[in-house]
């Protein structure tokens, strides 16, 4: 039909070749070594580069092969979801199914080739190599691959162009604002508790429990836990003749603004925590996402072409108040 | 929610604050029982100061228009929206009745003689 349909099932096909293909290479690359490997393969390295574990064969056949169909599942799953959520293409498909797939598929066939290349033409798993730099290769080749996957995401995205967003009218003489807020109470609580382990290893680091360092540095983290938790446990979005103002946390602290002429078009759009990458402030294919509950969002891209997201009710109002404003400065 | 200011507006700022509100609740912006944005996020979209809007606030309660309870925030109060509508339009008559020379007092009369 169009050019993003056939994009997308374009990304569709690439996706399942590549899920298929990295089943059938963890799997086969042990089989086609069979005979020059060891009953028993080393699968664990110790610091000093021994190996310090073992599996047998046919674990190291399969186990890589299941962890691999467990996270395509849940991949696919979420890109299913997406799609039926908003009934696009994969073009708006959430950026972090590529990252994953890309990034887990290289790291388990990486690793799956260094256990295999280790234990090749050895009697015993105990005189297994050391795998050190092909752990290093692998980490390597993962993280450029999930850029790549990351870079061809966001590419994907800014080709489709904003959709043009509701207006409202404003009378002359009129001023118009807009205040929305969210809050979710699963991170109200999640916070409650980190704030509640902060001062339980405070005393406890106070009390010389658990040694001093330990205990500073964890009560330190816990601390940054609760804060970032707070923050983004309650958002409140407000549209002004200014612009666009977001205020996190329960004290409107910290605050991010968009003034009216940095923004380029608003509208509202449904999201779900699956599409964003899960709760909270969020950074993915699709932009930044403040996502506090799934449902709608209010959505901006600015002057530059950068996406931000924000869980609000009554977002087609603000969406719409701030494309007036916009349409006004630019008059 | 949205709310509406105009611009040529000379009544005390406090005034204007409790009739963007008054208004916005007569055309069903929030329903009763909602919770009204907090007053430091409505004087920050509104560019006046807390105390202003508080004042503004306080004067819908007294109307029972609005509903302050601890802990719970700031309310709309059961059948605010037929209320303040009402409101609205008693203002308006006493507005009219001030042009043409007649008092507060003269306006009850007259309702008064209304059956």
């Amino acid at each position: 039909m169009t050019e993003r349909t056939a994009r997308g099932n374009a990304t569709t096909w690439g996706a399942t070749a590549w899920v298929v293909g990295v089943l059938v290479l963890l799997v086969v690359f042990p089989l086609t070594a069979r005979d020059r490997l060891p009953d028993r393969l080393a699968t664990h390295w110790g610091a000093s580069g021994e190996p310090d574990d073992s599996m047998p064969f046919w674990a190291v056949t399969l186990l890589p092969a299941l962890i691999w169909l467990l996270i395509a599942a849940v991949a696919v799953l979420g890109l299913w979801r997406a799609r039926r959520s908003t009934g696009t293409a994969l073009a708006s498909a959430p950026g972090w199914a590529g990252i994953t797939l890309g990034f887990t598929g290289v790291t388990l066939l990486g690793a799956q080739a260094s256990i295999v290349r280790a234990n090749l033409d050895r009697t015993d798993w105990r005189d297994a190599g050391s795998a050190t730099g092909w752990v290093i290769a692998t980490l390597v080749g993962a993280t450029v691959v999930a850029v790549a996957a990351q870079w061809a995401g966001r590419r994907a995205r800014l080709t489709v162009p904003p959709p043009s967003g509701p207006a409202m009218e404003i009378p002359k003489g009129q001023r118009f604002v807009w205040l929305s807020r969210t809050s979710n109470r699963w991170l109200h609580l999640l916070a409650a508790v980190t704030g509640i382990l902060t001062l339980a290893a405070t005393a406890g680091a106070v009390a010389g429990l658990g040694g001093g360092l330990e205990g500073t540095v964890g009560a330190a983290s816990f601390a940054l836990a609760t804060v970032a938790l707070l923050a983004c446990s309650s958002v409140q979005a407000r549209v002004t003749e200014k612009g666009l103002e977001i205020a996190f946390g329960p004290l409107g602290w910290p605050a991010r603004r968009w003034p009216a002429d940095t923004i380029a078009s608003a509208w509202a759009e449904h999201r779900t925590a699956m599409q964003a990458g899960g709760w909270g402030y969020r950074l993915s294919g699709l932009g930044t996402t403040v996502m506090l509950r799934g449902g709608e969002c209010l959505v901006i891209r600015t002057v530059k072409g950068k996406d931000f997201a924000v869980s609000v009710d009554d977002a087609e109002r603000g969406a719409a108040l701030l494309n007036s404003l916009i349409g006004q400065r630019a008059k | 929610m949205l709310l509406r200011l105009d611009v040529a507006d000379t009544r005390p700022l406090h005034e204007q604050v409790a009739g963007a509100i008054r208004r916005a609740i007569a055309e069903g912006e929030c329903a009763p029982g909602d919770r009204l944005p907090p007053a430091r996020d409505l004087s920050q979209a509104l560019g006046v100061n807390v105390n202003t809007v508080l004042r503004g606030l306080r004067a819908l309660r007294d109307e029972g228009v609005l509903e302050f309870r601890r802990g719970r925030g700031v309310t709309v109060a059961q059948g605010a929206d037929g209320r303040s509508a009402l409101l609205d339009r008693v203002r308006e008559v006493l507005a009219d009745a001030a042009r043409l020379g007649y008092g507060k007092d003269d306006v009850i009369d007259m309702i008064r003689e209304v059956t």
